[in-house]
């Protein structure tokens, strides 16, 4: 099975970063949801969600990341999302939301845009 | 948690996927399992088990295990108490998966649905990644069934 589920915030080179490990589905989406809103409430930035590290991502996953996309925009703030496991781009392209979000296939990329 | 597979008991170690899909035929594998926190992870385990058995490659398992945990969260509907049944049987080239819920706890909104997503995006993932699905209930649990068939011009 796949490793287990961590998520980190931090920065890199001053931008905000929230990180994530593992799988991401009902049980863990909970903990997803909890860092991002905390970092969508701490800053005025762009936030990037590193999803590189992310093994499996379900409708749960996707839908705690739609509820952050509109928190930013609420809070006036760009979400870029980096995904770099063709697996992973697959589901934001099955279900549309790769024209919803912005995603850039590596974290130097999203932090230099 | 409750499994059951071939009750005969039978040799499973063939070798190539046709030998292995011929060994599945007709012995369906069943979960029944509660509820909880790490029941889709033991779900799209055993899926891939099934599927890898049937000879299906690893892309389509990834679809598979996708598939499959979508087609649980369609049934669940937020549901955190009570059983999820599921059947699995995989016939050369074809897998098909039934699961239902056994429990007395209404669906109900849950985070996913406060977040904006009311069951579209699990609809939307299953409608490509797998041939046919729709609801299926079954002696009064409300249930869903998927099937998948294998891409024989993958090899």
């Amino acid at each position: 099975m796949d490793q287990e589920f961590e998520v980190a915030e931090g920065r890199r080179d001053g931008v905000p970063v929230v990180s994530v490990l593992g799988e991401v589905d009902v049980a863990t989406a909970p903990a997803l949801r909890e860092a991002l809103d905390a970092a969508v409430d701490g800053g005025s930035d762009p936030l990037v969600v590193d999803l590189s590290a992310v093994t499996f991502i379900d409708s749960t996953g996707l839908g705690v990341l739609i509820g952050a996309r509109k928190r930013c925009i609420d809070a006036g703030r760009e979400l870029r999302v980096v995904v770099s496991e063709p697996r992973i781009l697959k589901v934001f392209e099955i279900t549309g939301l790769n024209d919803l979000f912005t995603i850039h296939p590596a974290l130097e990329p999203a932090l230099r845009s | 948690m409750h499994v059951t597979a071939d009750p005969s008991g039978s040799d499973l170690s063939p070798s190539g996927p046709t030998e292995r899909a011929r060994v599945l035929s007709g012995k369906p594998v069943e979960l029944s399992l509660p509820v909880e926190d790490d029941l889709l992870v033991l779900v799209r385990f055993t899926v891939s088990a099934v599927a890898s058995r049937a000879g299906f490659d690893i892309e389509e398992i990834e679809d598979l295990r996708l598939a499959v945990d979508e087609l649980c969260l369609l049934v669940l509907q937020g549901r955190r108490t009570g059983r999820l049944l599921l059947t699995m049987s995989a016939d050369p080239g074809q897998i098909d998966v039934w699961c239902h819920y056994d429990g007395t706890e209404d669906p109900h909104q849950d985070d996913a649905s406060e977040d904006g997503d009311d069951g579209g995006l699990s609809a939307r993932i299953l409608d490509a990644l797998v041939d046919e699905h729709g609801s299926a209930p079954r002696d009064g649990r409300p249930g869903s069934h998927l099937c998948k068939r294998r891409d024989r011009s993958a090899g």
